[in-house]
């Protein structure tokens, strides 16, 4: 059996064809699916001229595992735990996104302690995934060092949820119509001391790489992404607040307990990668912000609303319902059929519109300038393929 | 991807519109290299950023005591998990041994991936009500979602802070968690002669029935009787 990809071949032969000229040819590389610098299994088929990048086409489906097609044969209490494995470093919103769908579906309301505890902990989530986005991004730009110190305050952070979750990744906390358990009676004293602790650490983090002028100089202008790019192609999170257009679903359609925090939402002016990484790490001062307000007013109540129910029956329609996880809109589609088991489910994820980017950004660009580019996208790529 | 495809950012489209949405939170250029300096000037703010950098680096090696890293197969006897730390799971047996599974089968039914798998005796002779035969879990398809622990109507399993489970063989990975196969530790109270509650609780191995190694032979791992066939 032969399996052509036609239009790749077709690409090759445009480029190169019967030119045998001495001058520089357009040529092909590889870049994955096992490159260090594409954070997993992504390839990128890219058409260089010398140092140029002219096109950059990537290539999907390396960590594709069915989730939405075995979604189907499972009711929505067990749909929940696959969607760990999509975005992995923002698991609890993941999961927060699913049942929210479902809630919004079947009618369940949930109380305010529930909506809190989901808040907290999606801030602390997306603290977390900043953390590991910033050691790496370092680490993609040649500097060893703030890997480690990104690893090394995430850990205290992971220990906090830990303690409540019992898993470190994978968490599975949030279900339809409640929580997997209540909070840890040391997890409000925890998240105080973390929050202490991680507030001087941000400013040894602009010591370590804002400051740095070797990083300013390789992410400034580089990989610029203009807001009308950056709409078009559907880009969300930071990467489209870092090309200057200030939407967040936290503040423009409230959900959660968001509505009862005061925080900003930090936007970038041109959107190169400069901007988008000023971005997240401002986010993560304004993600400590709103945990800290929502800490101490903790409302007494249940923490799963009524019997553990393993066979929420959806009505016959269609249902979408979107949250902002740390890269972007996650957006759910429940097609039902008054089952208790989805006729179809559907995940908009975050990471397959803004990978899309990747090309008008960096077109006409160095290919060193790619990799750093393609750090401030911060994409998980089992979430584009799902 | 086709070759006719037109590129979409070269199409025309009309500038938008993004309404009033505005921030005050707005990200600042960096200005080493952007503004009209001196050589002397950018050079100086260039080694003041890089010095910055490395002082944070060099006062670590001052504070020994915010080292964070963890000796890990060293420090094993003194490491402690977190009570809710999801790691093996384990069915509940009491000081006397015995268990609280009923054999009701929810947790199969919940798994989503089908790691349980649970036989039963439709009628246990003492008691003439059902009981465990044995309590199959495979770790190696497990995803440690919890579903199981939270579903179960009697209590009767648990996540354990055991984390350290690799094994040099994958069949190694499915295995019986019930002790002996009989009937829970309350149905065994309410039989008044104790030799027959002690009869009715059949020894059961760790790999023993239907699981992959029952009848293998692996280096350390003596030959188990085999009943029915290993397919599971």
């Amino acid at each position: 059996m032969t399996v052509e990809v036609s239009s790749l071949k077709e690409l090759v032969e445009q480029a190169s064809g019967d030119d045998r000229s001495p001058d520089t040819q357009e040529y092909f590389v590889n870049m994955g699916p096992q490159h260090p610098s594409t954070h997993g299994v992504l390839r990128l088929v890219l058409k260089l001229d010398g140092e140029r990048v002219l096109r950059c086409i990537p290539v999907l489906g390396y960590i594709h595992r069915s989730i939405e097609k075995i979604s189907e044969h499972m009711n929505y209490m067990n749909c929940v735990h696959l969607t760990d494995r999509m975005d992995y470093l923002s698991s609890i919103m993941n999961n927060w996104a699913v049942s929210k769908a479902v809630e919004e579906a079947a009618g369940i309301e949930v109380n305010s302690r529930i909506q809190t505890i989901r808040t907290i902990f999606a801030e602390l989530e997306r603290i977390q995934s900043h953390q590991l986005w910033w050691g790496v991004l370092g680490m993609d730009l040649g500097a060893f060092t703030p890997f480690l110190y990104g690893i090394r305050d995430r850990e205290v952070l992971n220990d906090v949820m830990e303690e409540t979750v019992g898993a470190r990744l994978t968490m599975n906390y949030v279900l339809p119509g409640g929580l997997m358990a209540d909070i840890h009676p040391n997890f409000v004293h925890r998240v105080k001391e973390f929050i202490k602790y991680f507030r001087p650490k941000l400013d040894e983090y602009d010591d370590l790489l804002t400051n740095n002028v070797i990083i300013q100089e390789r992410l400034r202008n580089v990989g610029i992404l203009s807001a009308q790019t950056a709409v078009q192609y559907g880009a969300t999170g930071p990467v489209l607040r870092g090309s200057g257009v200030a939407f967040d679903l936290r503040k423009d359609h409230p959900y959660g307990v968001y509505d009862q925090a005061d925080f900003e939402v930090p936007v970038g002016t041109i959107g190169d990668s400069w901007d988008r990484y000023w971005v997240r790490v401002e986010e993560m001062r304004q993600s400590l912000n709103i945990v800290e307000q929502l800490l101490d007013n903790i409302p007494p109540g249940d923490f799963l609303v009524k019997k553990l129910n393993s066979k929420i029956k959806i009505p016959e329609g269609r249902y979408y319902s979107q949250l902002e996880t740390a890269r972007g809109v996650l957006g759910v589609f429940i097609a039902s059929d008054k089952k208790d088991e989805p006729y179809r489910l559907h995940y908009r994820s975050p990471n397959f519109n803004n990978l899309w980017c990747l090309e008008p950004m960096i077109k006409g660009d160095y290919i060193a300038s790619l990799i750093g580019a393609m750090s401030s996208l911060d994409l998980v790529i089992p979430d584009i393929d799902r | 991807m086709a070759t006719t495809t037109p590129d979409p950012t070269e199409t025309d489209c009309p500038p938008m519109d993004f309404g009033d949405l505005k921030s005050e939170c707005v990200a600042p250029r960096p200005s080493i290299m952007g503004q009209k300096r001196s050589l002397r000037s950018i050079l100086w703010l260039s080694f003041k950023g890089i010095l910055r950098g490395l002082l944070t680096t060099l006062s670590y090696f001052r504070r020994p005591s915010t080292v964070v890293t963890q000796q890990y197969p060293e420090n094993r006897e003194t490491l402690e998990m977190f009570e809710r730390y999801r790691g093996r799971l384990s069915l509940i047996h009491n000081e006397e041994g015995e268990h609280g599974c009923t054999a009701c089968q929810i947790c199969e039914r919940l798994c989503p991936n089908a790691s349980i798998i649970i036989t039963k005796d439709k009628k246990n002779e003492a008691t003439g009500k059902p009981a465990l035969d044995q309590f199959i879990w495979r770790q190696d398809t497990c995803t440690f979602c919890n579903i199981c622990v939270l579903v179960c109507p009697f209590d009767t399993l648990e996540m354990t802070g055991d984390f350290e489970s690799s094994v040099y063989d994958r069949r190694l990975l499915v295995f019986n968690l019930n002790e002996y196969a009989g009937p829970t530790a309350g149905q065994l109270d309410k039989l008044e002669d104790e030799e027959l509650a002690k009869a009715q609780m059949k020894p059961m191995k760790k790999y023993q029935g239907p699981v992959p190694m029952c009848g293998g032979e692996m280096d350390g791992i003596p030959k188990l009787d085999v009943e029915k066939s290993t397919d599971v």
